[in-house]
C-alpha cells in the first residue's frame, strides 16, 4: 500500500498519470458545461419569483461551491506539506491558489450582478458576502507570498502555513447563512434533506456543478504538471520528456 | 521535564485553549448575532428608542399602501408578530406582497418602523410558476422559516 | 522557565534602548485620528458615528508599523537561530516574544484610545466598550501579525507583503471589535460581538504560537 502511494507521489509517475487523466477531465468538463448551461439557459423554466434572472445560478453556485472546495483541498494539501513534506503536495498547494482565486472572483461578480435586480443592492456587508470576499483576499495572499520567495520549497511551505491558518474562514463562509440571519438566502442543494429546487432546474445545475468541478480539476492538474516540470527541469525524466515534445 | 511530560503539557494547553474558545463562541451564538432582527424581536423586547436596526420579515398580503411620490406603507410579519413599516424611496423589483424583505431604519414614537433602505430577501426555493401556483396555500405563499427570532419570544 | 523570562527581559531591554521605534505606533495612532478630526468639519457630530471604525483601523495600521521588525533584527544578528537551538521550547519563546510585542505596541494604543474617542465626541458608555474591545482585539493583531511576520522574515520585500497578508486574516477581529462599539452607539447589546472577540482571542493564543513556530523553522530550512 505505502510503496504504491510513494510511487504515485513521485514526480515522474504522477506526471504521466496526469497526462493520461487530464484529457478525460477536460472532455467531461466541456460536455457537462455545454449541456448544463445550454439546458439551464434555454430549456429550464423561469423561476416563479425571480423569472429569468435566476439563471445566473448556473454560474454562481458552481463557482462558489468550487471556490470553497478548492480552499479546503489547498489547506489539506498544506497539512500534508507541513507534516510529511511531500513534494507533490507542495505543487498542489501552489497550483490550486490561482484557480481558486479566479473561481472566488467569478462567484463574487456573478453574485453582485444577481444581487442588484433581486435584493436591490450590488453589495451588502452581510456575513456570507464578507467572508467570501475575505476568501478571495486569502487566495491572493497565498499567491503573493508564493511570488515573494526565491526558493520553491520554502515558498510552498510558507503558503501551506498561511493556507492552514486561513482555513478558519471556510466554515464561516459555508455556515454563515445558517448561523446568522443574513440577506443571502440559505443553501438550495448542499443541505440536509431534500433540495428545494424543481427537477427541471436542478438537472442542469448538477451538470454545471459537476462540469465546473471537472474543469477546475483539469486546470489544477495542468498547473501541477507545469510546476513539476519546472521544479524537476534538471532531472533526466523531465529532460527526456521535454526533448520529446520540443520541436527543434 | 522529560520530553513526554512536555508533550502532555502542550496537549493539555491546546485542549484547554480550544475548549475556552468553543465555550465563548457558543455563548456568543446564544446572544443576538445577526444581520437583521425579526418583528417578534421588536415587539417582544423593547429596543431603545432611535436604535438603528435591520428588521427582516414577510410583507403581509393586502397591507401595501402606496402614497404620493414614492411613499409606501406596509406591514412586516414573521411567524408570530407584525410591525407597521413606512418607507420613502425606490423599492427593489422583487418587492411584492408575501415577499421576504430586510429593512434598515428606526422605530419612531408611534411604534412604526421608519425604513431608510429596503432590500428583498428571496428564498432558496426555485420552481417554475405553474408548479408554484399548484402549491400555493390559502394563508400565504412564502415560508416564514428564514426569519427566526434571535432573542426568543 | 528562566529561558522564557530571559526572552521577555531581553525584548524589554531592547525596547528601552530604541525608544523612538516604540514611540512611533502611539504617535502614528494619535496623528491619524487627529487628522481625521481636522479633515472632517469641526465638531461634526457624525464623527462619533465613524469613530469606532476609525479608531480600530488606525490601531491596526499602527501595530503593523512595528511588525516587520519583529523577527528581522533577531534573524540578522543570529539571535533567532540561538533561540531555535536553545533548550527553551521554541513555541514558548515565540509566544513570549509576541506577548512582549503586544505589551510594547498594543497596550499603549488601548490606553490612548479612550482620550482620542472622547475627542471624537463618543459617549462614555461606548468608550468603555471601545477600550474593552481593543484590549481583547489588539493581542489578536499582535499574534496574527507576528505569525505573518515570521512567514515573511527572510524575504527582501517582506515589508510590502506583510500588511496584505495580515489584513484579510484580521478582518473578523475588526468586524466584531468595531461592531461591538457600534452596537452600543445604536443602543443595542454589545455582548455577542464581545464574546466572539474573546473566542477569537482564545483561539489565537492557543494556536498562533504553533503556526508562528513552524514559520520560523521554515525560515531556517
Amino acid at each position: 500500500m505505502w510503496t504504491w502511494f510513494h510511487r504515485l507521489a513521485s514526480p515522474p509517475s504522477f506526471y504521466r498519470l496526469a497526462e493520461r487523466l487530464a484529457p478525460w477531465l477536460g472532455l467531461g468538463a466541456v460536455v457537462l458545461l455545454a449541456f448544463g448551461w445550454f439546458y439551464g439557459l434555454v430549456y429550464a423554466p423561469a423561476d416563479y419569483q425571480q423569472k429569468d434572472a435566476f439563471r445566473i445560478i448556473y454560474v454562481h453556485v458552481p463557482a462558489a461551491a468550487v471556490s470553497l472546495s478548492l480552499y479546503s483541498a489547498m489547506a489539506i494539501a498544506g497539512v500534508i506539506v507541513v507534516i510529511w513534506r511531500i513534494k507533490l503536495a507542495e505543487c498542489v498547494v501552489v497550483s490550486i491558489a490561482p484557480v481558486g482565486a479566479s473561481m472566488t472572483a467569478i462567484a463574487l461578480v456573478t453574485g453582485m450582478l444577481w444581487g442588484k435586480p433581486m435584493w436591490g443592492a450590488y453589495w451588502v456587508w452581510d456575513a456570507r458576502l464578507t467572508s467570501e470576499l475575505v476568501l478571495l483576499f486569502l487566495y491572493l495572499g497565498v499567491i503573493g507570498l508564493h511570488e515573494a520567495f526565491d526558493d520553491a520549497r520554502a515558498a510552498a511551505r510558507a503558503c501551506s502555513l498561511l493556507a492552514i491558518v486561513g482555513s478558519i474562514n471556510v466554515p464561516i463562509v459555508k455556515f454563515s447563512v445558517e448561523w446568522w440571519n443574513s440577506l443571502h438566502q440559505g443553501s438550495t442543494i448542499f443541505k440536509m434533506g431534500k433540495a428545494s429546487i424543481s427537477p427541471d432546474m436542478a438537472l442542469p445545475l448538477y451538470a454545471a456543478l459537476a462540469g465546473t468541478f471537472l474543469f477546475c480539476a483539469y486546470a489544477v492538474l495542468r498547473r501541477i504538471q507545469n510546476e513539476l516540470l519546472w521544479r524537476e527541469r534538471g532531472t533526466s525524466w523531465a529532460k527526456e520528456h521535454l526533448s520529446a515534445v520540443t520541436v527543434h | 521535564m522529560t520530553k513526554r511530560q512536555k508533550r502532555m503539557v502542550a496537549v493539555a494547553g491546546l485542549i484547554l485553549g480550544l475548549g475556552v474558545a468553543a465555550a465563548l463562541g457558543f455563548t456568543a451564538f446564544r446572544k443576538n448575532m445577526m444581520y437583521f432582527y425579526t418583528p417578534t424581536d421588536l415587539v417582544g423586547h423593547s429596543l431603545p428608542a432611535n436604535a438603528k436596526v435591520r428588521v427582516g420579515g414577510l410583507v403581509v398580503t393586502g397591507s401595501v399602501q402606496r402614497g404620493d411620490d414614492l411613499d409606501v406603507a406596509f406591514t412586516l410579519a414573521d411567524c408570530e408578530h407584525s410591525v407597521p413599516v413606512r418607507y420613502h424611496g425606490i423599492l427593489p423589483d422583487l418587492f411584492r406582497e408575501g415577499q421576504g424583505i430586510v429593512a434598515t431604519g428606526r422605530i419612531d414614537a408611534q411604534g412604526d418602523f421608519v425604513a431608510d433602505e429596503v432590500l428583498a430577501k428571496h428564498d432558496e426555493n426555485y420552481m417554475p410558476p405553474e408548479l408554484q401556483e399548484a402549491l400555493t396555500t390559502a394563508d400565504g405563499k412564502h415560508s416564514c422559516a428564514p426569519f427566526k427570532s434571535v432573542m426568543g419570544s | 522557565m528562566s529561558g522564557v523570562w530571559a526572552v521577555f527581559a531581553r525584548e524589554m531591554r531592547l525596547a528601552g534602548r530604541s525608544k523612538t521605534e516604540w514611540m512611533m505606533p502611539p504617535f502614528f495612532f494619535v496623528i491619524v485620528i487627529t487628522l481625521f478630526g481636522l479633515g472632517a468639519e469641526a465638531n461634526d457630530p457624525r464623527l462619533a458615528d465613524f469613530a469606532p471604525a476609525m479608531l480600530w483601523v488606525a490601531a491596526l495600521l499602527s501595530t503593523l508599523l512595528t511588525l516587520e521588525r519583529l523577527f528581522r533584527g533577531d534573524l540578522e544578528d543570529g539571535t533567532l537561530e540561538q533561540v531555535c537551538l536553545s533548550r527553551t521550547p521554541l513555541v514558548l519563546a515565540t509566544a513570549v516574544k509576541l506577548l512582549a510585542h503586544w505589551v510594547l505596541s498594543g497596550l499603549p494604543l488601548v490606553a490612548l484610545s479612550a482620550p482620542l474617542a472622547l475627542g471624537l465626541g463618543m459617549r462614555s458608555d461606548a468608550i468603555g466598550v471601545l477600550v474593552l474591545s481593543l484590549a481583547l482585539g489588539s493581542p489578536c493583531i499582535s499574534l496574527v501579525g507576528g505569525f505573518v511576520a515570521a512567514l515573511t522574515v527572510g524575504l527582501p520585500r517582506g515589508g510590502l507583503l506583510l500588511p496584505v497578508l495580515v489584513l484579510p486574516l484580521i478582518t473578523p477581529v475588526v468586524v466584531f471589535g468595531a461592531g461591538a462599539v457600534r452596537s452600543v452607539q445604536d443602543g443595542l447589546d454589545p455582548q455577542a460581538p464581545l464574546y466572539f472577540l474573546s473566542a477569537i482571542l482564545a483561539l489565537c493564543v492557543t494556536l498562533v504560537p504553533w503556526a508562528a513556530t513552524a514559520a520560523i523553522r521554515n525560515a531556517f530550512d
